[in-house]
């Protein structure tokens, strides 16, 4: 799961994860969805650029 | 002491304090962050719980999750007359129940009082497939930055030195200077290298440009000199929703105020003089 908060600032950004999601796959620049979602420290924006959700891979085990 | 508001909403706030000492402008950013009290999660009592994450990884992103909180109606812990032991005046209880398939937000959490609410209502908690269930049961309480950073009401809380950029009779327009700040701040204007226009608290005190300026072959001394102002400073407050970043402030004052008042009594009370 993505993290509730920045690890450095402790901004929110978990609430911005799924439209970044979705639009990243839809082939916008990150760039660009990152601006759009608010995020300008480049602390927070690592956050979504960098995390890997596996919990659908852990799901299956209880 | 001034302070001035260059930006001023509930999330953020940009403002100039003048004719403080270093000691108080730290004292007021180190007020902010630890000693304005908020809600957060701290207990969770956990009756099922299927999926994948486990009890203490859930507990902890409960925990981070900024809530709504009313100063008025609640108090800190510490001062509260239960004594820290959580009563309806410094806790708030939420509970939770669902099964998958779906995305556990924080507005699934149903809270005791109405107006003590998840700042966002749609932070993902966890991800349930189907079979699987999540019952628990947390309670807030009114604490401190000092315990643990989730009751911080801030998120950036900092603050730096008002710039003065003084370009002396030597400058020539070569705009070395001008192409080396990061942040932009200086034009070419006329004859003469300019600070653009209200770009000047932006200066972040690199002093990239006096190095350019000296390797022009200007000679020893730079044309542009940038230094600091030492009793002005910018503050940058960002709250994370519990809080409107005003309450911040002025609880952090209220906080600082009250601390030198203590001092001063018990400073009166060793000496030995109660005069008033």
């Amino acid at each position: 799961m993505i993290p509730v908060r920045c690890f450095t600032c402790g901004k929110t950004i978990s609430t911005a994860y799924e439209e970044f999601k979705q639009r990243q796959s839809a082939g916008e620049d990150p760039k660009k969805i990152l601006d759009d979602l608010g995020l300008t420290r480049y602390c927070c924006r690592r956050m979504l650029l960098t995390h890997n959700e596996i919990i659908d891979e852990l799901n299956p085990y209880q | 002491m001034e302070i001035q508001f260059a930006s001023l909403d509930d999330a953020a706030s940009r403002f100039t304090l003048s004719g403080a000492s270093p000691a108080f402008a730290n004292a007021l950013r180190r007020a902010m962050i630890a000693d304005v009290p908020t809600l957060a999660i701290e207990d969770v009592r956990i009756y099922d719980n299927t999926s994948a994450l486990f009890d203490e990884m859930l507990a902890h992103r409960l925990g981070l999750i900024p809530i709504t909180t009313d100063l008025t109606a609640y108090q800190s812990r510490d001062a509260c007359s239960c004594n820290g032991a959580g009563c309806p005046a410094c806790s708030v209880t939420f509970t939770l129940s669902a099964e998958g398939p779906k995305v556990v937000v924080s507005g699934d959490l149903i809270p005791q009082d109405p107006k003590a609410v998840p700042v966002h209502a749609a932070i993902p908690i966890v991800k349930l497939v189907k079979g699987q269930k999540l019952v628990l049961e947390a309670k807030a309480v009114v604490a401190t930055g000092k315990e643990h950073a989730k009751w911080q009401p801030t998120l950036v809380c900092g603050y730096k030195n008002h710039p003065v950029i003084t370009i002396g009779d030597t400058c020539d327009a070569c705009g070395m200077c001008v192409d080396e700040c990061p942040r932009e701040i200086l034009t070419v204007k006329g004859k003469k290298v300019a600070v653009a226009a209200g770009k000047l608290s932006e200066c972040s005190l690199c002093r990239l440009c006096e190095r350019a300026c000296i390797s022009t072959g200007i000679g020893e001394e730079p044309a542009i000199k940038v230094s600091a102002e030492p009793d002005r400073y910018i503050f940058v407050v960002e709250s994370d929703g519990s809080l409107p970043v005003k309450e911040i402030i002025k609880r952090a004052l209220k906080h600082i105020k009250g601390q030198s008042d203590e001092l001063e009594h018990k400073i009166r009370e060793i000496s030995g003089d109660d005069k008033k």
